[in-house]
C-alpha cells in the first residue's frame, strides 16, 4: 500500500516521465566530463561549456534553461534524474579585485561582468544512475533579475528557487508558491546581494565608548 | 533577648517571602525554548550523566503556562523574536529568562542582519551563561546561581519586572 | 420483485416516503452559493492546524500547518526560518580559516561534516592534498560524528514518541562520544577542528585506545538498542507503514541520505565519489525497500554499525607523520602542544620567529591577521552527511575571503518530502514522519 500523493504543484505526468532507478545505481558507468560538454553543446550549440577543478560547468541563456534541463533529465545518456543543489551568487556592476590578482598571481582568468551587474544561478545536476553531475550557470540582469522556473522539471527546486528569490530576488516564472523562505515575510530587501550590507550592531572597542548594561541600553545609540 | 528564645523547639521563624521564594526556587520548571546548538547541550544536561533532577527541575514542560523558567538556549532570529516574545508573555508570573550562550546573549560571532543582537532586546534576562555552546555544567552552574538570586529576592522586585 | 441495479439511479424522488412536518422542521433550507459553501466547510471537517515553532516534537524551531479532514492529514506545509543566522553571509567576510569556525555551527548535530565538506571545497581551489594521518583522523573523527548524530536522533525520536528510556540511552553514549571530541578538539560541539589544510593540531597521545576502547563500548551498547526497539511492539505500530516515501518519489524531491537508501536506492557518496581517503575502506551500503520510517530506523542503526567497521579499520590504518599541509603559506604556523602550565604553547616555534627569522615574524602575522588567498573559481564538494548530501558551493575571487559559501544542505531539501510523507496519515503520525526525516533546524535554516 502506498501513500504517496503527487506533489503540489507539478503535474502528473512529470512522475511519468522520470527514469524508474530503483537498481540502476551501481549498473551503469559515468560519462566524462568531455563526453557530457560534447552531449549537450551538440544539441545546444549556444552553450558555453567550460571545465575548471575537476568540474564542468555549462553557461546557458536564460531562454534556453528549462529545454537544456529537461534534455539533461530526459536523455538516456546523461539520466540527470537528481537536482543537486540550486544557488545564486550575485556579481554587482563594478569594479573588482579579481583584476590585480589576476595579473599579480596568473591564476586563470574569471569570468565576471562589471559593466552590469549580474546574479548568477547554478544547477548542480547529478546522475545517480550513471554518477556524473556537473553544474549549469544561468545569469540574469540584477537590476530586475527573472528566470524560467525549474520547478516543472524538478520539483525539488521548489524549496531552493524560494531561498534564491529570497536572498538574491531572482522572480522564477512558473513557481508555484514564490514567496520568501527563510527571511520574514515582510523583509525588505535581499540579504545575500553584495549591495545589501552584512549589518548587525558595531560594537566599538576603541576610545571611551562601551555598551552599556542592557536596562540602561537605548538601542539607537548602540547602532548609531 | 526576642520572640526566638521563648519558642519551643522544632519551630522556626521566618518571613512569607523567603519561604515562597524557597519553594520556588526549588521547583523551578523551564519551559521547552531549544533554538539551536544550545538546545542540545540543555538536552545533555537533562540527560542521565548531568542529570538535572537533582535540582528538582527535570520537568521540561511544553506549555508555556506551566513553567516558571525559560532558557533561551540558543540563536535568536528576527523571525522567531516575536514568538520569542509571546511565549514570554504566555508564560505565568513569576517567571525568570536564562540567557544560554553567547549568541543568545549578545548575538556572539553572528553580527548580522538575521539575529536578534542580545535576546535582553526582547525580554528582561535574569542570568547570562556565556560559552559556545556552554557546558552542562555551565548551565547547571547558571540555574544555581538563578536559585540563589530567587532566593534572595523581595516581592516588590519581582512585581517590578513582571 | 427482482433487484435491478439500475433501479436505484432512476427511482423518482416520488419513491421515497413523503416528508413530514417534523422532517422539514430539522432541516434548514437556504438558498445563494456563499452560505452554501460556509455550510460546507463546517459540515466537512476540514480543518488547518498550527504547530509550531515552538513545539516539543517538532525537532526545534520547524513550524508546520497541517490541513486535517478529522484525524487525517490532507496537506502538511513547512514554514521554516525561524533559526535563519546569516552564516552564509557571515562567511564571507572572514578570513578561510574563520570560516571553519561558522559553518560548523551550521549543522550542530553534525559539525565535523561541515567542517570537512567547507576544508575539502577550499582544498580543491587551493589545490592541495592534505596530509595521509590528517585525512585518517578526519574519516575516524566524521564516522564518530554520524554514530553521535544517529544516536541524537534516536534519543530525540524517542522522546517524541513517549520513550524516554531511548533517549537517556541515546545521550549517555554521545557524553562518551564527545568526550573523545573534547580530548582533541578542546570542545565538545562546534569543534573547528578540520582547518584548510590539515587539521588544528595533532590528536592526543592516547587517541587509539581510546578511541578502540569507546568503539567497543558503543558495540556493546548498540545491543541495547535493538533489545529495546527492534522488536517493540509499540515501536512497530508507531513507525511501521508510516512516513511512506518511494526511490521515484525521493529523487523527484531532492530526497538524499538515510531516507533514500531506506527507499531502496544504495545511493552513499562515500561509496560514489569518495573523498578524504574513503575508497580504502571497507564498509556495506544499508538499503531496504519498505521506505517507511522503520525501515530508516533500521538502516540508521546498521550505518551506525559500519561506521564502527570504518574505525576499526582507520585505526589500524592511522600513519604517523604531521596533520598539516608542509606549505608555509596556508599552514597555520604554529603546532601547539598544551605545556605543564595549561597553556598551549610551541617554544621552538616563538624562538624562531623571535629571534631567528624576521621572515618568519612577517608570514606569522601576515597570516594569522589576513589569511591566504584562494584562487578564483567556483567548485561543488558534497559529502555523505548522516543526514544526506552536505554540499558546499563555494565561489573564490582570488581574495583571502570567500566570494559566495552556499551550502546544499541536506536537511532543507529532505524537509519538502515532509509533505508527501505525511499525507493521508493520522495526526499523531506527523510526529513520527518529521522525526524519521530527521531535521536539523540548523541545517535548515543557515
Amino acid at each position: 500500500m502506498s501513500h504517496v500523493t503527487p506533489v503540489p504543484g507539478t503535474s502528473p505526468s512529470v512522475g511519468a516521465q522520470l527514469p524508474t532507478t530503483t537498481t540502476g545505481v551501481a549498473g551503469r558507468s559515468a560519462l566524462s566530463l568531455d563526453d557530457i560538454a560534447q552531449r549537450i553543446t551538440v544539441r545546444f550549440p549556444a552553450v558555453r561549456a567550460e571545465q575548471a577543478f575537476g568540474e564542468l560547468t555549462l553557461h546557458v541563456e536564460p531562454d534556453d534553461l528549462l529545454e537544456v534541463v529537461t534534455f539533461c533529465r530526459d536523455d538516456d545518456e546523461l539520466s540527470c534524474e537528481l537536482l543537486s543543489d540550486l544557488s545564486g551568487v550575485h556579481w554587482p556592476a563594478g569594479e573588482h579585485t579579481i583584476a590585480r590578482q589576476t595579473s599579480t598571481t596568473g591564476w586563470p582568468d574569471y569570468r565576471v561582468s562589471r559593466e552590469q551587474g549580474v546574479v548568477e544561478v547554478l544547477y548542480i545536476l547529478r546522475s545517480v544512475s550513471r554518477n556524473h553531475h556537473f553544474r549549469i550557470s544561468a545569469g540574469t540582469v540584477d537590476t530586475s533579475p527573472r528566470l524560467p522556473s525549474v520547478t516543472g522539471v524538478y520539483p525539488t527546486a521548489n524549496f531552493h528557487e524560494r531561498e534564491v528569490y529570497d536572498f538574491f530576488g531572482v522572480e522564477f516564472d512558473g513557481h508555484p508558491d514564490l514567496t520568501r523562505i527563510l527571511m520574514p515575510d515582510d523583509w525588505v530587501g535581499h540579504p545575500h546581494r553584495k549591495d545589501y550590507p552584512l549589518g548587525g550592531i558595531d560594537i566599538p572597542y576603541k576610545n571611551d565608548k562601551f555598551i552599556p548594561p542592557p536596562h540602561e541600553r537605548d538601542l539607537r545609540e548602540v547602532i548609531d | 533577648m526576642g520572640l526566638e528564645e521563648k519558642l519551643p523547639s522544632g519551630i522556626l521563624l521566618t518571613n512569607v517571602e523567603r519561604i515562597v521564594n524557597y519553594t520556588r526556587a526549588n521547583s523551578l520548571w523551564p519551559a521547552t525554548f531549544g533554538l539551536a546548538c544550545c538546545a542540545i547541550e540543555m538536552m545533555a544536561s537533562g540527560g542521565p550523566r548531568h542529570d538535572m533532577a537533582r535540582f528538582g527541575m527535570e520537568v521540561f514542560r511544553a506549555s508555556p503556562r506551566q513553567a516558571d523558567l525559560m532558557i533561551v538556549a540558543g540563536r535568536v532570529s528576527n523571525k522567531m523574536a516575536p514568538v520569542l516574545r509571546r511565549i514570554y508573555d504566555q508564560m505565568s508570573d513569576p517567571k525568570w529568562v536564562l540567557s544560554m550562550g553567547v549568541c543568545a546573549t549578545s548575538g556572539g560571532m553572528f553580527n548580522n542582519y538575521a539575529l536578534v543582537q542580545g535576546v535582553d532586546h526582547v525580554v528582561p534576562v535574569d542570568m547570562y551563561v556565556p560559552g559556545c555552546p556552554p557546558r552542562p555544567e555551565m548551565l547547571l552552574d547558571g540555574i544555581l546561581k538563578l536559585h540563589e538570586k530567587i532566593k534572595h529576592e523581595t516581592f516588590a522586585e519581582q512585581g517590578a519586572r513582571a | 420483485m427482482a433487484i435491478d441495479p439500475t433501479a436505484a439511479h432512476t427511482a423518482t424522488p416520488a419513491a421515497t416516503p413523503p416528508a413530514t412536518a417534523a422532517d422539514l422542521d430539522d432541516d434548514i433550507y437556504v438558498e445563494g452559493a456563499d452560505w452554501e459553501s460556509v455550510v460546507d466547510a463546517v459540515s466537512d471537517d476540514h480543518i488547518t492546524v498550527n504547530m509550531g515553532p515552538q513545539h516539543p516534537s517538532t525537532h526545534g524551531v520547524l513550524r508546520l500547518v497541517l490541513d486535517l479532514d478529522g484525524e487525517t492529514v490532507t496537506r502538511l506545509t513547512p514554514i521554516v526560518g525561524y533559526l535563519h543566522t546569516g552564516i552564509e553571509k557571515n562567511t564571507e567576510v572572514r578570513t578561510w580559516v574563520q570560516g571553519t569556525t561558522f559553518v560548523t555551527r551550521m549543522d550542530y548535530l553534525s559539525p565535523f561534516f561541515n567542517e570537512a565538506a567547507f576544508c575539502l571545497a577550499t582544498e580543491k581551489l587551493l589545490g592541495i592534498e592534505v596530509p595521509e594521518r590528517a585525512e585518517v583522523v578526519r574519516v575516524i573523527l566524521l564516522e564518530f560524528n554520524r554514530i553521535a548524530s544517529h544516536l541524537v536522533w534516536l534519543a530525540t525520536g524517542g522522546m517524541e514518541l513517549g520513550s524516554t528510556t531511548v533517549m537517556e540511552f541515546g545521550f549517555r553514549e554521545r557524553e562518551h562520544v564527545l568526550d573523545l571530541f573534547e580530548a582533541q578538539s578542546g570542545l565538545r560541539m562546534n569543534h573547528a577542528y578540520i582547518r584548510p589544510g590539515g587539521l588544528a593540531q595533532d590528536v592526543t597521545d592516547d587517541f587509539l585506545e581510546r578511541s578502540a576502547a569507546l568503539v567497543d563500548l558503543l558495540t556493546e551498547r548498540m545491543r541495547d538498542y535493538e533489545d529495546l526497539l527492534v522488536e517493540n511492539p509499540i515501536w512497530h505500530a508507531r513507525l511501521k507503514n508510516v512516513g511512506h516515501i518511494d526511490a521515484d518519489t525521493c529523487l523527484r524531491l531532492g530526497v538524499t541520505g538515510p531516507v533514500l537508501r531506506a527507499a531502496g536506492v544504495p545511493w552513499d557518496l562515500r561509496k560514489a565519489q569518495p573523498y578524504s581517503g574513503y575508497e580504502r575502506y571497507e564498509f556495506e551500503v544499508p538499503t531496504r525497500t519498505e521506505g517507511d520510517s522503520f525501515a530508516r530506523f533500521l538502516i540508521r542503526l546498521e550505518e551506525m554499525r559500519q561506521s564502527m567497521h570504518i574505525i576499526r579499520q582507520a585505526l589500524e590504518l592511522l600513519p604517523g607523520g604531521p596533520v598539516m599541509v608542509d606549505d608555509k603559506r596556508i599552514a597555520w604556523p604554529s603546532q601547539q602542544s598544551l605545556g605543564a602550565d595549561g597553556i598551549g604553547n610551541d617554544p621552538d616555534y616563538i624562538r624562531h620567529i623571535m629571534g631567528e627569522s624576521m621572515e618568519a615574524l612577517i608570514n606569522h602575522f601576515k597570516l594569522v591577521t589576513q589569511g591566504f588567498t584562494v584562487p578564483p573559481g567556483q567548485v561543488y564538494v558534497p559529502v555523505e552527511s548522516p543526514r544526506g548530501e552536505l554540499g558546499y558551493a563555494v565561489t573564490s575571487i582570488g581574495t583571502n575571503k570567500p566570494y559566495r559559501v552556499h551550502v546544499r544542505a541536506p536537511s532543507f531539501v529532505n524537509l519538502q518530502a515532509a509533505d508527501v510523507m505525511a499525507r493521508g496519515q493520522g495526526v499523531a503520525d506527523v510526529v513520527v514522519v518529521v522525526a524519521s526525516l530527521d531535521p536539523v533546524m540548523g541545517d535548515v535554516d543557515r
